[in-house]
């Protein structure tokens, strides 16, 4: 039984066919009910997000890569040859590694993204409650979700906003804390106050409140946002009750200057204002960043956060993949100790049977003997096998090179003839003289 | 054995250090398990100081911090647990560190003096024990509170926004560590000036020197007097933040001045 993994992503296709290869579409339960009925693969998880189209099968032989890949044109019906140059297959050892670097989110398009844990999740709980998944594939996601907590705990990589808004918002939650209970002021109604507004929304926050030079669009904004609307000329009153302002008129000169914000400072009793200037060109004096109490970002300072936390995610890469690199080691050698298993129970299966076999044939010998000497003899014989049989068994396990395993497994096949022997089911006498 | 806690806190410090630096989960337990064996160690020789003498050893100068790095422990121990919170261990436990030498260098129980047996001493000095560690940690707060803010205004996010709790919740913290710490240090001046009124008549010279002009006792009040206008200021006047990080810094540091400098060198009244 082999693992593997065959698929495309953003780094290997277009999006026109990544659209068009979506399995979410018609449900992962139909598409993973389709590859059951053609007998593609033992067992099955289908990942479908919009940047990735994956199948994790477990199959017999080589030729399961290849029914795969067929699915994927099969089933959504486009010839082979658009999609064929675009799929990737992994296998084995390297098929739990592309997940785990999935899981991890450093197979994303933004490296050290989130969601994407959450999707393989998903697509594992398709999979599993509709029992297409079994030992391998049970014990490879539960491994790729350890993988996904370890990396966002152990290293920096899920770190940082690597959005202007996310930013805004990472900085707004390190002033205040939770947001749940802060009230915003947005001036401006164009589309960044309110891309800015449906963020800060989704916060939770106590109140949003939105001015514009024209009362009629920041109504508008206001319903979109469930806010309220206030007149301009109310501006400095709703500013003296906010926590955080987000400014992104298209006004030509600043609309905040020190000298307003700092006289509604007095009736705010000096509690922290976060001030958002996401304005070209900018709405708030520079200058007001000096007040005590008042912290002032503008576009050009979230862009250059963003900047840095795309260069800081660069740099936790390499910690990634060594938490990787460890739980593909512990997983391939579960995975070949699952292999080797069955050969070495083969073998012992095989010594005990010839050591009885030839006990049995000694019967008329041994019958002349008393009990004690009887018992003895079947002792010594018991332990010459397990003597015999240690050495190999611990080599036999500690094997980890994939190809050596296939290699041993036949090699001990042949020497032994175990495999004729699981078909037979027993041993004849023949062959026994000859080992012997 | 008097040596075991300050070396498990001087570990407990460098493994929170590590902690706050490299950010690896495992350090931090292991921290806080070296820092509550810390405690333990030093919750048994405080135990055995007070089978040997008799009486609580809080007689002198460096039993005293002995019994406030105790205390402080156990109170951060306390606030990390319920808070889920490890990133003020650093800070904390270098402080533990430092103030810890002092007993452990010169650990000797200093025999109680009779004018000292009652129950107000105690009261007295546990009180404003406690208050310390209180101030302790908000002057440990005020101190990360003005990192962090620093961080944030200069728009330099880097090593400390991304290790610390969001400046609101240090805001938070502090204030209650102040109010907490005030209480106690109301209770602990009261009870020693109701206590040194009992004992007036005592021929102890150090009873003599209980005044107002005794520099133990006018600091001590001095520093009343600043946590008291911390308190005011942040409730009439606004004075959260920044400036209350501040002033729980300066306001701490003549505590230390009293606690250490003051208490081994300067009083009169206070040299038991």
């Amino acid at each position: 039984m082999r693992l593997f993994a065959v698929g495309l992503s953003h780094r290997s296709a277009p999006v026109e066919l990544r659209e068009t290869v979506d399995f979410a579409r018609k449900g992962l339960e139909h598409a993973l009910a389709e590859l059951s009925t053609r007998g593609v693969g033992r067992e099955l998880v289908v990942l479908s997000t919009c940047n990735r189209a994956e199948i994790y099968a477990v199959g017999d032989t080589e030729g399961t890569a290849e029914h795969v890949g067929r699915f994927f044109s099969e089933y959504h019906e486009i010839p082979h040859e658009h999609v064929r140059e675009h799929l990737y297959v992994h296998r084995g050892a390297d098929a739990a590694r592309h997940l785990f670097r999935v899981a991890a989110g450093l197979d994303s398009l933004v490296v050290g993204e989130p969601q994407i844990l959450g999707q393989v999740k998903a697509a594992y709980a398709v999979a599993s409650d509709g029992q297409f998944t079994a030992a391998l594939t049970n014990r490879l996601f539960h491994s790729a979700f350890t993988v996904g907590k370890r990396v966002r705990s152990e290293t920096g990589l899920g770190e940082g906003a690597v959005s202007v808004s996310y930013a805004a918002i990472a900085l707004a939650k390190k002033i205040f804390g939770d947001l749940k209970g802060r009230s915003v002021l947005i001036l401006g109604a164009g589309e960044m106050a309110k891309l800015t507004g449906i963020h800060l929304q989704a916060q939770h926050v106590k109140q949003i409140t939105i001015a514009s030079r024209t009362l009629a669009t920041a109504q508008t904004l206001a319903a979109r946002l469930d806010g309220t609307a206030v007149p301009w000329e109310r501006v400095d009153h709703a500013l003296s009750a906010a926590d955080i302002v987000v400014t992104a008129t298209g006004a030509s000169e600043p609309v905040l200057t020190r000298a307003r914000v700092d006289e509604t400072m007095r009736h705010r009793r000096n509690r922290p204002l976060f001030v958002i200037d996401i304005a070209v060109p900018r709405d708030v004096a520079a200058d007001v960043g000096q007040l005590d109490q008042v912290f002032l970002y503008n576009i050009d300072d979230l862009r250059s956060i963003v900047q840095e936390n795309l260069a800081r995610r660069g740099a936790e890469l390499a910690r990634a993949e060594a938490i990787i690199d460890e739980e593909v080691a512990k997983y391939t050698a579960w995975m070949q100790s699952r292999e080797i298993v069955p050969t070495v129970v083969a073998l012992r299966q095989r010594f005990e049977a010839i050591r009885r076999a030839e006990l049995a044939r000694l019967e008329p010998k041994l019958s002349g003997l008393p009990p004690e000497a009887r018992a003895r003899v079947d002792e010594i014989t018991r332990l010459i096998v397990e003597k015999l049989l240690l050495t190999p068994t611990e080599q036999l396990k500690a094997v980890s090179d994939e190809a050596m395993i296939v290699a041993y497994a036949d090699a001990l096949n042949r020497l032994f003839s175990l495999a004729q022997d699981k078909e037979r089911g027993e041993v004849s006498s023949e062959e026994e003289s000859e080992v012997s | 054995m008097h040596l075991l806690p300050l070396l498990l806190y001087a570990a407990a410090a460098a493994a929170y250090v590590a902690h706050f630096a490299w950010r690896d989960p495992r350090v931090g337990r292991l921290a806080t398990a070296l820092l509550a064996g810390g405690v333990l160690a030093h919750t048994f020789l405080i135990g055995m100081q007070t089978v040997q003498a008799g009486h609580a050893p809080l007689v002198g100068t460096s039993a005293a911090i002995s019994a406030f790095v105790w205390l402080l422990g156990l109170s951060y121990l306390y606030i990390e647990l319920t808070s889920d919170e490890r990133s003020m261990g650093a800070f904390v436990a270098v402080l533990l560190v430092a103030l810890d030498v002092i007993p452990a260098l010169d650990p000797a129980v200093t025999p109680r003096p009779p004018v000292l047996q009652s129950p107000l001493f105690t009261v007295h000095v546990m009180s404003l024990l406690f208050a310390y560690a209180s101030f302790a940690l908000a002057c440990v707060l005020g101190v990360t509170y003005a990192l962090l803010f620093k961080e944030i205004k200069a728009k330099q996010l880097g090593f400390f926004y991304t290790r610390l709790p969001p400046l609101a919740t240090l805001d938070l913290m502090n204030s209650r560590a102040i109010t907490v710490g005030w209480s106690f240090l109301t209770i602990g001046v009261l009870v020693g000036g109701i206590w040194a009124w009992q004992v007036k008549g005592s021929s102890d010279p150090r009873v003599q020197a209980m005044s107002l002009a005794d520099p133990k006792i006018l600091v001590a009040l001095v520093s009343w007097g600043i946590y008291s206008f911390a308190l005011f200021a942040r409730k009439a006047a606004g004075w959260s933040g920044r400036r209350a990080a501040l002033l729980s810094g300066v306001a701490f540091a003549v505590v230390l001045l009293n606690f250490v400098l003051v208490g081994y060198f300067l009083t009169a009244s206070h040299n038991f």
